[in-house]
């Protein structure tokens, strides 16, 4: 990947010198974008955060509001919200803090066992690493539908089942992960920036470190946001394998449905409870997406 | 710095994973002698509040925690998943629709002791024995069905609406149900009954025999009582049937809304009628079902043989189910009691429904419990076959398919089974 | 043009311990670097693999835990059925009218997003909103809006005179309905793929093509998309993968969650699921799961190829200088 830019470098700011010759001015892209932008941003916005708007309204209201449809919110949520968590057979609070820390030790294990993989896949040259790559995306492809199966064999056979360790141990690596990772990388570090590392006599792992995690960083905070977000919305396998006394969150709030009559006002109070720490990882991970991350690092 | 922060985060991660992995290794349950513990797992509401468990352990000095699923659906994929593993409760509920699968393993079920057999009504009992002669489950309800009605709706269609006289308008066969159906979507254009698939597991369920034979042998497709109940749906309950199918958003919206004027009302449903219809001030249930009686739902409780305490769990699964235990549970939950003591009991001939005008529901019940005559056989795949036959209706009604097509159709896909 | 061409003309060859050492380092640590991947999913990644490949073969008992090995009967009984056939042609539709307006709308979404704007984070995360909300408050809204009867786009149809659309009755609008679900779930969790791949692109590429007077468009064709070469092809493949593996929303669509009465939105995932937990024959379940696999792997590659011609190269991304820069350089 060539680092310079190929046309003649400027050394003026372009918008200046047309100004003072009185010519119309031209958009450096780093400039403030239009109207229309903003437009189209405001329409996504308001279709993306309608379910969580909704289930607001519904969650504030009472058991008839599914039916009703009302525009606006009741005034019931701070109750409802009371009884969600009051509930004795949802267990919040230690559903709420074994999802946390569930969700958490995943998505970190898998950032950075993918992020590793990843490097050596995207920049290192050894055998069997495209072989090996593509055997690691082959096997996403095979559905999971029966994986309970097996890993419910095995963690009863090890003793595990009811423990919150079962939930954590089958995800800690990613074969999406990997394959994220290894292109992310593919394309966001010039192999320009490792042989300039290598030949200033740094080894492969303080490469890794210097040049390969700083430009990981912002496809790492997205991986760690969504394997964050599945860990904690997962239900068939925490279901199965924990125990009702020591639930993860979607198994605990799910005890308040049932076939026959399901106060919907209270089950969509606990799926706004349940967002809320989600929407905190959001303010986190956002940040992480800084443009130009590398440019510095390419300069001179 | 960030590369500090990152070995942080990578030791705290690696620590609490290697911690957690131990813990994990170390998890048992409680060893000590002195005080069991049981678990019991139901879903839906079988009536057991906390209440009534501490008066279990007031009794036995045993704990009882009560883990509930959400739905019948998860519970089934639960106990299949564990039943030949670890990891039930000991004492776990099993619903009527996967029951005959469960008794396929009733090797694997703790057998109920002889001195409290004919507790239930004997098709209740035999249903749940296996056929080596073993009794492998605890009767909880059953589902006596009655006639519910809109009497505001009745009226409007020159229908008679007090009770006793709708129970002798419909007391008769199911060609008189329909005619009356037929009258009254006539005059109001309006459909009668809420589901033809209800009318379809209501023509069912007073077959001896359905879709297999009790020696194994498959007859869905050759029973001439299938095809002839298939046919009475499709051609007399379809055209007086709002929906196809129930529990669709659809149909809990017109529940409310005054679409359908009858359902077929076992016990249980009539929790479902005034909870998703809380301002409908006309609904009414009659002493009658055509055919005579007939039952739909109802539960066990299974003791699996592989828990930990399966004595102690025989001893809840035999108070729970208790005719006094089960009476107290119909007053928390609307389940219909299968005790024959708990049938002839004072107290149920006296409970009453507000919602339903007051009805002496179980009075009603009650006799319609007492006239069921046939409980159908049902072996592993019958539900297999029900569902899909229910598909085969749904696709007539929906004008995918004509009758023929949709019955050929039907055959061919259970002949794969 | 790289730094690193420039060395001493005449290095003496000198193998010190160190030079032994890095070169150890070299062949060893990319091993190194994947094992921490490999060896845990060896145990929990690979076993279940493993797993239903060997009871593919078998008339297994999830009870008992046991099995007849009964060769390929499963496959072929699985070919043999008509709701196979019907669940692969649902599972092709909802696929193409899932994918591609979801990666067309996850593109030109994340493009907007990777402007200077204001409150980035605002609305760069407001985009995931529809992939964390809890599944079953998404499902209810879509079977509120979906619903045949009372739904409430049936309900503005009627309204305004037009007949209703049967959702839940024809094929085609079933997989509309489903596909729509599946675009709303997916397509912010694309959007910020695309995004933080953009992001690493550098940015003075773009000042210099907008010197050069490239407008926007062209810059997005000539330097984004040739940059995001390998993030395209990750988001295509993944995409296919999880197009064709499509089971949670079909499995709501409605109150039954088994693809119709007459299999309309029935997928492969789901058909398998009702084979495995429905009616309990893991090893027909298991064998669909492989059957499916094979088809993943093709139609996986099949697109790779697609993208791989589609998306041109770097050494073309850079943007043609326009007419009147052209006339400046030659001044």
């Amino acid at each position: 990947m060539s680092t310079t830019p190929p046309i003649a470098i400027v050394e003026e700011i372009p918008n200046d010198r047309q100004r003072r010759r009185g010519e119309r001015t031209t958009h450096i892209r780093g400039s403030r974008p239009g109207f229309i932008v903003y437009a189209v941003l405001t329409v996504v916005f308001i279709s993306a955060a309608f379910p969580l708007w909704w289930s607001f309204i519904i969650g504030s209201g009472d058991a008839s509001s599914l039916r009703e449809r009302p525009w606006w919110p009741g005034g019931n949520f701070l109750d409802n919200a009371l009884a969600v968590v009051s509930n004795p057979a949802v267990n919040f609070w230690a559903a709420l803090w074994n999802s946390i820390y569930s969700s958490f030790l995943i998505a970190a294990s898998v950032v950075i066992t993918s992020t590793l993989a990843g490097w050596a896949f995207a920049k290192l040259r050894f055998l069997g690493g495209p072989a090996l790559l593509a055997f690691v995306v082959a096997t996403m492809a095979v559905p999971q539908q029966l994986g309970v199966v097996p890993l419910y064999i095995l963690f009863s056979d090890l003793g595990w089942t009811g423990t919150i360790g079962a939930i954590i141990v089958p995800a800690l690596t990613s074969a999406f992960g990997v394959f994220w990772m290894t292109q992310y990388l593919r394309q966001a570090v010039p192999n320009e920036l490792i042989e300039a590392a290598r030949v200033d006599g740094a080894s492969m792992i303080r490469t890794f470190w210097t040049v390969g995690v700083p430009a990981a960083r912002p496809a790492a905070a997205m991986l760690f946001l969504f394997i964050f977000v599945g860990a904690w919305n997962n239900f068939f396998w925490p279901f199965i394998v924990l125990d009702r006394q020591n639930p993860t969150l979607p198994v605990a709030l799910s005890l308040l449905q049932s076939n026959y009559f399901v106060d919907y006002s209270i089950v969509l109070a606990g799926v706004v409870l349940a967002t809320i720490p989600l929407l905190l990882l959001f303010i986190f991970a956002g940040r992480q997406l800084v443009s130009g991350i590398m440019a510095g690092a390419v300069k001179g | 710095m960030r590369t500090s922060r990152r070995t942080i985060a990578a030791t705290i991660a690696g620590a609490a994973t290697l911690a957690l992995v131990v813990t994990g290794c170390s998890a048992g349950g409680d060893t000590s002698n002195e005080k069991v513990t049981l678990t019991l797992a139901t879903f839906n509401d079988f009536g057991y509040t906390d209440e009534l468990l501490a008066e279990f352990t007031a009794e036995t000095g045993i704990e009882v925690i009560h883990n509930k699923a959400a739905t019948s659906n998860d519970a089934r994929a639960n106990y299949f998943q564990k039943l030949g593993n670890s990891g039930l409760a000991d004492v776990e509920a099993v619903e009527i629709d996967w029951f005959t699968e469960a008794m396929q393993y009733s090797d694997l079920l703790e057998p109920v002791a002889a001195d409290i057999k004919g507790r239930w009504l004997d098709w209740k009992e035999a249903a749940a024995t296996d056929a080596a002669g073993n009794l492998i489950a605890y009767g909880t309800d059953i589902g006596p069905q009655g006639i519910c009605y809109r009497s505001d709706l009745f009226a409007a269609a020159g229908l008679p609406t007090d009770r006793a006289e709708v129970a002798t308008l419909f007391d008769g066969d199911w060609d008189n149900f329909f005619t009356i159906g037929a009258q009254y979507t006539a005059a109001t254009g309006k459909p009668f009954i809420d589901s033809a698939n209800s009318v379809l597991q209501g023509i069912v369920n007073q077959y001896e025999l359905a879709y297999e034979n009790p020696d194994g042998s498959i007859i869905a497709t050759t029973n001439p009582d299938i095809e002839a109940a298939y046919k009475a749906v499709v051609e007399k309950a379809i055209p007086i049937s709002a929906y196809s199918g129930q529990w669709s958003e659809d149909w809990f919206a017109s529940m409310a809304s005054g679409e359908f004027a009858a359902m077929l009302c076992p016990g249980w449903m009539l929790g479902v009628i005034s909870g998703n219809a809380p301002d409908i001030k006309g609904w009414d249930i009659a002493d009658a079902f055509p055919g005579g009686g007939g039952n739909w739902g109802g539960s066990y409780l299974t003791v699996p043989k592989n828990g930990a305490h399966v004595k102690e769990a025989s001893e809840l699964a035999a108070w729970l189910t208790s005719p006094e235990t089960q009476l107290k549970a119909f007053a928390n939950a609307g389940t219909f009691p299968s005790q024959v003591e708990a049938l002839a009991s004072d107290e149920l001939a006296g409970a009453t429904n507000e919602y339903f005008n007051n009805a002496p529901t179980g009075e009603i019940l009650t006799d319609r419990a007492n006239a069921i005559t046939v409980a159908t056989f049902k072996g592993p795949k019958y539900f297999q076959f029900h569902d899909a036959l229910q598909n085969a209706v749904t696709r007539v009604f929906d004008g995918l398919e004509d009758e023929q097509t949709s019955w050929n159709n039907w055959v061919t896909e259970v002949s794969a089974f | 043009m790289s730094t690193a061409s420039l060395k001493s003309p005449k290095s003496v060859r000198v193998i010190s311990f160190s030079h032994r050492m890095s070169r150890w380092d070299l062949k060893l640590s990319p091993y190194l670097y994947i094992s921490p991947f490999f060896l845990m999913f060896l145990v929990v990644g690979l076993f279940p693999i493993i797993f239903t490949a060997v009871i593919s073969f078998q008339d297994w008992d999830l009870v008992r835990g046991s099995g007849k090995f009964v060769g390929f009967d499963q496959y072929i009984w699985i070919l043999q059925q008509p709701h196979f056939w019907t669940a692969l042609r649902n599972t092709f539709s909802i696929f193409l009218l899932s994918t591609i307006p979801q990666l067309a709308l996850a593109i030109f979404i994340a493009a907007m997003l990777d402007r200077n704007i204001r409150a980035k984070t605002f609305w760069r995360m407001g985009v995931l909103l529809p992939f964390v909300v809890a599944p079953v408050a998404v499902g209810l809204i879509f079977n509120v809006v979906f619903a045949d009867n009372f739904g409430l786009i049936n309900g503005f149809l009627t309204d305004i005179g037009l007949p209703a659309i049967q959702w839940h009755k024809e094929p085609f609008w079933s997989h509309v309905a489903i596909a729509t679900m599946v675009n709303y779930r997916w397509t912010g969790y694309n959007t910020l793929i695309l995004l933080a791949s953009m992001q690493a692109v550098n940015r003075e590429y773009y000042e210099a093509a907008t010197v050069d007077g490239a407008g926007p468009f062209r810059q997005f064709l000539y330097i984004t998309l040739p940059s995001l070469r390998p993030t395209l092809i990750f988001v295509v493949i993944t995409a296919t993968i999880g197009g064709l593996q499509i089971f949670d929303e079909p499995r709501v669509f409605d109150q039954f969650g088994r693809g119709g009465a007459g299999q309309q939105w029935l997928t492969i995932t789901l058909y398998l699921y009702d084979i495995g937990w429905g009616q309990w024959n893991f090893g027909r379940a298991a064998a669909m799961a492989w059957i499916l696999f094979v088809i993943i792997l093709l139609i996986g590659l099949l697109n790779l190829l697609i993208t791989r011609t589609l998306v041109r190269d770097e050494g073309s991304r850079i943007a043609k200088p326009s007419r009147r820069a052209r006339k400046e350089l030659s001044r």
